[in-house]
């Protein structure tokens, strides 16, 4: 699936895809947010939460390997190997 | 008027992240009457706890175990509550970020549940059933009956 194609999809659809199939890469807090990154075939979501793991703040996608930096404390070798 | 002194149902939950932790112990929250939800930090001091139990203190009904903790990870964790008699039939569920195929075969291998954690509030309220499923008939039904 294309980035593209994923982000004209209804929230639900996309969460549930992102729970199929989708490789948690980790979590990062700011202020009163917490965020969820994960990776999706060759392209990146990042879930902010207002209510962590419960109300969705908002959703971002990114092909580009920058989303990883506020992650990378978090990322283990074998990860970056794939 | 009498009052029902019958002891809680213990869920027993061990995960390094502390809003994750939270989460769980909120999700159960509904069911405050009959079950009590007892935490760990990581996988040394679940066990600590888990083999401080044989000897004295009612099981709990179920294990609910993350796999990526520090000192020790919730698959040896688990490896080793199927080793311990009086907790080897205790329902252990693996509650993780991972969705790895091989993570669910160690789960089925060891005859355990695996869950992964959620990302919303439908799901968060499906996987607190799903806990719940996992324990046996007796206990279901105890969870979840309503108070008087």
């Amino acid at each position: 699936m294309r980035m593209s194609e994923f982000a004209d999809l209804p929230l639900s659809k996309q969460i549930g895809i992102i729970y199929q199939q989708g490789v948690y890469v980790g979590k990062s807090k700011k202020g009163q947010f917490i965020k969820l990154l994960f990776q999706l075939e060759y392209f990146y979501i990042e879930i902010t939460y207002i209510s962590y793991r419960l109300s969705i703040y908002k959703m971002r996608y990114s092909e580009a390997t920058s989303i990883l930096d506020p992650y990378l404390d978090q990322i283990g070798v074998e990860y970056l190997v794939m | 008027m009498i009052k029902s002194t019958t002891p809680k149902n213990i869920v027993f939950y061990a995960d390094d992240d502390t809003d994750d932790l939270e989460l769980v112990q909120d999700a159960f929250g509904k069911y405050t009457n009959n079950v009590e939800v007892v935490t760990a930090k990581d996988g040394v001091q679940a066990l600590t706890y888990l083999q401080s139990l044989q000897e004295h203190a009612p099981a709990p009904c179920l294990i609910i175990l993350d796999i990526n903790m520090p000192l020790l990870n919730g698959k040896d964790v688990l490896r080793k509550i199927k080793e311990m008699p009086p907790l080897a039939a205790v329902p252990v569920v693996l509650f993780t970020t991972s969705s790895s195929p091989l993570d669910k075969e160690f789960a089925k291998k060891y005859n355990a549940g695996f869950i992964t954690k959620p990302l919303d509030v439908a799901q968060m309220g499906i996987i607190t059933a799903l806990f719940i499923d996992h324990c046996s008939d007796e206990i279901k039904k105890n969870i979840r009956k309503q108070p008087n």
